[in-house]
């Protein structure tokens, strides 16, 4: 076991335990705040993957901007009463085997595509540098030109779409 | 350059990973130790969260104002523009003008949007 | 192509137009000026790659069946904003938003058209649904369309999620985004060769499809965000985003997957049984006439499914065609009654036809052609696409199945027009139509019949 190995296990090791405390705690703050630990946890794999661009867009766009998002609108809701809606024993317990069910299938796919794998341990050390930021720059202004800018009339829309819902008629009026 | 490939395995990062253990554990032992050590007088006035020395009336949970979700939910949206500028800048000269382009025309719809969203007020706090 | 860029900026003018134009008048014609040039645009689209397709960024690959398709889709878009321009300026104050925001969906239509890059159908789909959940929840005031909004944006991104992963684990199975890529079609050339992740990455795409698309078990959200949305709306999500996806997901599901369709045939084919009955059957008990349309577009779903469910046929490529057109117009037009209309239940439609003769007779046409009734184009539509699975050889019981829940479908459709021509009532209105609105109703039903015996012209 060389420090990557270890350290790929105790990230992964934190990762699961913060994503699970996300859906345990009953305090909606709580469960936030275990997200933003669980996208730092997985800023660290991607740094173990040499994605260090993504590793740290991670950290502004999701455990910054959006993480503050999410607060914002839990602190848009009603938090003095306890108001979480029990779902009854059938619910719960359909959904356990079906969310079982779907962990079985993805654990036997992952499992069987492994095959012929075994014994090969993926190469940290040299990995590729594909993730580095020049060369995804590069694919991105190239190859990828035509999403990039497809992505703008989606941000046009949401941008639209938060004027339209959030901001208070009454106001455009006098705006006009 | 240099300096971006002297950066470009993770092995290089190992010294920020034990500077992260570093700094939390650090925190960590000194709030508990503090914790610990320090002697615990509690009366009901020191409970009691500290509002500039008025006595603390209504609730802190009020549901927040649509306002701030708007400035927040654009300010994302902006952020997420900015972001794209990284990988753009470190291959500026490489991409020439095609690439110019293509950031000139991601900032242009933008920057129409921009203007639409200060043209209909949706950065105005008062209104 | 040129279809996507002019939408996408004809958005950003209507954002302006909301600006700079004072009279909502100016606002509406500036939306059907924008439908008008987007229709003429893509005619040119189709000319210029009616030769041979054409690749643009290796991200999108246009032919002639993709902007055939393009030029129906903004037809029928056309047909909607003009019938529906009034009512759509008058359903809140932000009415340039909600044209802008419109025309940013048939930017999404067109890439989910012609995508040959998954990248790109996620794009597409994404640019398609966020305006979606926004147009649901646009009428603020009314609690029905808040909720409507908020279910369609969570179920909506769960599924969007589902679809990433889908694309993800094909992704790792063969290494390219791209479905023309050699990589990506020697994954999908037989069963054999298929990759396990293979599997799990279609049956998540499926899910999110069937999800799109309202298909059961996945169709819960429908009855709730077509109902509470606003009227002016809902026409437009049940029918030229529905049809878009479906046109979307045949192109992956027939183009790539179409070797090992014994790998989700039989996903299909449940799905179809389920849709059918559950559409059909809970439609029956609605009181409402705006849930049972929403029902109703659940089970139209349901005969699309056969289109997808019937592996490389032409004929399943020309059944989705004539359906899209002719549920698109019907539904249309049904709904452009429904929105005139005071009380949206079925007494409320009581003696519609001695009040409003005309707008009686073309909801008659939309109806019977829903039915599927011979001489509209709704027979036709259902003929090719069951005569494709018939073709096809396989499952021939779910033709027997569907034929028999058309008969129940029937039921409901006829319940509207005994409440307009054999009950009496006062069916009282909303909006009195003008002559405009009669004269757009009665074309709209006139392609439909026409389309009922010339159904050849659809097929281009």
């Amino acid at each position: 076991m060389n420090i990557y190995q270890i350290t790929f296990w105790i990230l992964s090791l934190f990762t699961l335990a913060f994503a699970i405390g996300v859906i345990m705690s009953r305090n909606p703050i709580n469960s936030v705040l275990f997200l933003i630990l669980t996208f730092f946890c997985i800023s660290g794999h991607y740094v173990l993957m040499n994605a260090q661009f993504l590793a740290i867009v991670n950290i502004i766009v999701y455990a910054g901007a959006i993480m503050v998002l999410f607060l914002f609108v839990i602190m848009l809701m009603n938090l003095n009463s306890d108001t979480e809606p029990q779902k009854n024993f059938l619910v719960q317990f359909a959904g356990v085997v079906s969310g079982g069910a779907l962990l079985l299938i993805m654990v036997a796919a992952i499992k069987s595509s492994l095959t012929g794998l075994e014994g090969k341990n993926i190469d940290l050390i040299n990995s590729t540098d594909i993730g580095l930021i020049k060369n995804l720059g590069t694919v991105l202004f190239t190859t990828y030109v035509f999403p990039f800018e497809i992505a703008s009339v989606l941000f046009l829309s949401a941008m639209v779409g938060a004027v339209v819902l959030g901001k208070k008629d009454s106001a455009l009026k006098t705006a006009e | 350059m240099i300096l971006l490939e002297a950066f470009s395995t993770p092995v290089n990062y190992f010294p920020i990973l034990i500077q992260l253990v570093l700094a939390i554990g650090f925190v960590i032992v000194m709030m508990g130790a503090t914790h610990l050590l320090g002697p615990k007088r509690k009366t009901t006035d020191k409970l009691e969260n500290f509002e500039c020395g008025i006595e603390q009336e209504g609730n802190a949970r009020q549901p927040l104002a649509v306002k701030y979700f708007l400035v927040a939910i654009l300010f994302v949206l902006f952020d997420v523009e900015v972001i794209f500028f990284y990988p753009y800048a470190i291959n500026f000269r490489e991409l020439g003008w095609n690439g110019f382009i293509a950031v000139v025309m991601f900032v242009a719809f933008f920057i129409l949007g921009f203007t639409y969203i200060i043209k209909k007020g949706a950065l105005n706090w008062e209104d | 192509m040129n279809a996507i860029v002019l939408s996408g900026i004809w958005g950003v003018v209507m954002m302006f137009a909301g600006l700079f134009l004072k009279s909502s008048k100016q606002i509406q014609w500036t939306a059907l000026l924008g439908i008008i040039a987007l229709l003429v645009v893509s005619i040119l689209d189709y000319q210029a790659h009616s030769v041979q397709a054409q690749t643009y960024f290796g991200m999108m690959t246009i032919d002639v069946y993709t902007s055939w398709f393009s030029i129906l889709i903004t037809a029928c878009c056309a047909m909607y904003l003009l019938i529906f321009h009034k009512d759509i300026a008058a359903v809140g104050k932000n009415e340039a938003e909600y044209f802008a925001l419109i025309f940013f969906v048939m930017c999404g239509v067109y890439l989910l058209a012609s995508y040959s890059n998954l990248l790109i159908l996620f794009l597409g789909i994404e640019i398609l649904s966020i305006p979606q959940y926004i147009l649901a929840g646009s009428d603020k005031e009314n609690i029905k369309s808040n909720e409507a909004s908020l279910k369609y944006f969570l179920m909506g991104a769960f599924s969007t999620g589902l679809l990433l992963m889908g694309m993800t684990l094909i992704y790792g199975a063969t290494g390219s985004f791209d479905i023309t890529s050699e990589k990506f079609v020697g994954q999908f050339e037989q069963l054999s060769s298929m990759s396990s992740l293979s599997f799990v990455g279609i049956l998540l795409l499926l899910i999110s499809f069937g999800f799109k698309v309202s298909a059961a078990p996945l169709h819960l959200w429908t009855p709730d965000v077509y109902d509470g949305s606003p009227t002016a709306f809902t026409p437009f999500m049940a029918t030229i985003v529905k049809v878009s996806v479906f046109v979307a997901f045949i192109r992956l599901f027939h183009f790539s997957f179409g070797n090992v369709s014994d790998a989700w045939q039989i996903a299909i084919a449940s799905m179809i049984v389920l849709t059918l009955i559950i559409g059909n059957v809970t439609a029956v008990y609605q009181q409402s006439l705006k849930r049972m349309m929403a029902y109703s577009s659940i089970a139209q779903a349901g005969f699309m499914l056969f289109s997808i469910f019937a592996v490389n046929s032409t004929l399943a490529y020309k059944g989705i065609l004539l359906y899209s057109v002719v549920y698109s117009l019907a539904s249309i037009g049904v709904f452009a009654v429904i929105i005139k209309m005071k009380d949206y239940t079925y007494d409320g439609f009581n003696g519609l036809a001695k009040k409003q003769p005309v707008l009686a007779f073309t909801a008659t046409v939309c109806l019977l052609s829903l039915v599927g009734i011979p001489l509209t184009g709704g027979f036709f539509a259902k003929y090719f696409v069951l005569s494709a699975v018939v073709e096809q050889g396989k499952y021939i019981w779910i033709v027997v199945f569907a034929v028999l829940m058309a008969a129940i479908s029937a039921y409901y459709y006829f319940r509207v027009i005994r409440s307009m021509y054999f009950k009496t009532g006062e069916a009282a209105m909303h909006t009195e139509p003008t002559t405009w609105d009669k004269t757009l109703l009665i074309l709209n039903a006139m392609i439909i019949l026409l389309l009922g015996v010339l159904p050849s012209l659809v097929f281009g």
